[in-house]
């Protein structure tokens, strides 16, 4: 391969890169909604005293199926693995990892505290992701499930739900719904 | 720089620049690690020895160290920024990576005191810096950084079935393992791959 072939592919590469970085956006919506419902839901069997027979937080891993469905799709559409893709994977499972023990955490303490605590983790991922790719709405997302996760100190547990709606609609779907409209009008050029 | 005037071999020689400064980069970062390594586990072990030992009420006060650990860890991040040229991928990532640990640390303290400094909060701090070392590991492609990030969560988990008191012996030694020992082992790897 000549210099000038190298460079050629190198720059078609970051082409590639930042394309591929629109197409996602729907893994963020699907959590985001998920959030959203479930933190809504206990809200309302706190507020109403009408408890459901079930635990409405099991539907997380309902969600783990068109995750992982999304995530084969789009890498069987993929040629090649990014830098910034990489990074992402990296930061997404070390989060899925955290979670899993604050949830182990929490069942072995079960601090009063653990919607502080986890409000405080959904911020992490969102900062970062917003910062690596310089994409406001995540920066912004991230930012505010750190503040309410501080303001969740001074309310009790059915504001605390509320919050965390909040936290899975500024932090996820808010930000997945600018990706999808992206995508979607990049798809229409 | 104007396109016309950057031919495909200086083209090539400027890729290769900023591969060497990528890992010049990742030497730089291993100072991080020691400042707030050593700090971490000096305030670590000095609570353990003053709540246990010498019996000190106000244990929690050796904390403060982490204010002046702040001020020189901003003083070199802004002398870095004055030196560095460009800012590489692997540096852009690990900024943010940092500025969010670092929120995430300051938003935990102030969790912690409203909740009391006596909670068992430790496993949650020991999460985190496996968090922070493990990503970093990854992002620097340096195995002790990852190790040390899975060795943390396991003594994270392990803190759990312990008290408050050991749970700090904890903290410190998860800080030896995640960033004391891949610091120093980062610092000689890149002092030998750049010389």
């Amino acid at each position: 391969m000549t210099e000038t072939e190298s460079l050629k592919l190198i720059n078609e590469m970051i082409g590639k890169a930042k394309r591929s970085y629109i197409t996602t956006g729907a893994a963020s919506i699907v959590w985001g909604i998920l959030i959203v419902l479930c933190s809504l839901l206990t809200w309302y069997q706190v507020y109403t005293k009408h408890f459901f027979d079930f635990d409405v937080w099991l539907l997380v891993f309902i969600a783990v199926i068109p995750q992982i469905y999304f995530s084969v799709k789009e890498k069987q559409k993929k040629k090649f693995v990014s830098h910034d893709e990489r990074t992402m994977t990296y930061l997404w499972t070390t989060f899925g990892i955290c979670i899993t023990m604050l949830s182990f955490y929490d069942s072995k303490f079960n601090p009063n505290s653990a919607t502080t605590l986890f409000m405080l983790m959904y911020g992490i991922p969102t900062f970062i992701t917003g910062g690596v790719f310089k994409f406001k709405p995540m920066i912004f997302g991230g930012l505010i499930c750190w503040v309410l996760s501080i303001a969740s100190m001074y309310t009790d547990f059915a504001v605390d739900m509320l919050f965390m709606a909040a936290c899975g609609l500024f932090a996820w779907l808010i930000p997945g719904i600018i990706l999808w409209r992206r995508y979607k009008k990049q798809q229409a050029c | 720089m104007e396109k016309e005037n950057f031919s495909p071999q200086e083209s090539l020689q400027l890729i290769q620049s900023m591969i060497i400064k990528a890992r010049r980069d990742m030497s730089d970062n291993s100072q991080y690690f020691l400042l707030w390594g050593w700090v971490t586990f000096i305030a670590c072990t000095g609570q353990f020895i003053l709540k246990n030992i010498v019996h000190y009420e106000k244990h929690y006060l050796v904390w403060w160290l982490v204010i002046p650990a702040t001020i020189i860890s901003i003083y070199m991040g802004v002398k870095e920024r004055k030196k560095r040229e460009a800012s590489t991928y692997i540096g852009d990532s690990m900024k943010y990576l940092w500025m969010g640990m670092g929120i995430s640390f300051f938003v935990l303290s102030m969790i912690l005191s409203k909740m009391g400094w006596d909670t068992n909060i430790f496993p949650f701090f020991i999460l985190l810096y496996g968090l922070g070392t493990f990503i970093s590991g990854k992002l620097l492609q340096f195995k002790p950084l990852v190790f040390g990030g899975l060795a943390a969560w396991a003594l994270g988990i392990t803190s759990v079935y312990f008290n408050y008191d050991y749970q700090m012996l904890f903290a410190a030694a998860s800080i030896l393992i995640s960033y004391i020992i891949p610091a120093y082992m980062l610092r000689s790897k890149n002092r030998s791959t750049i010389n």
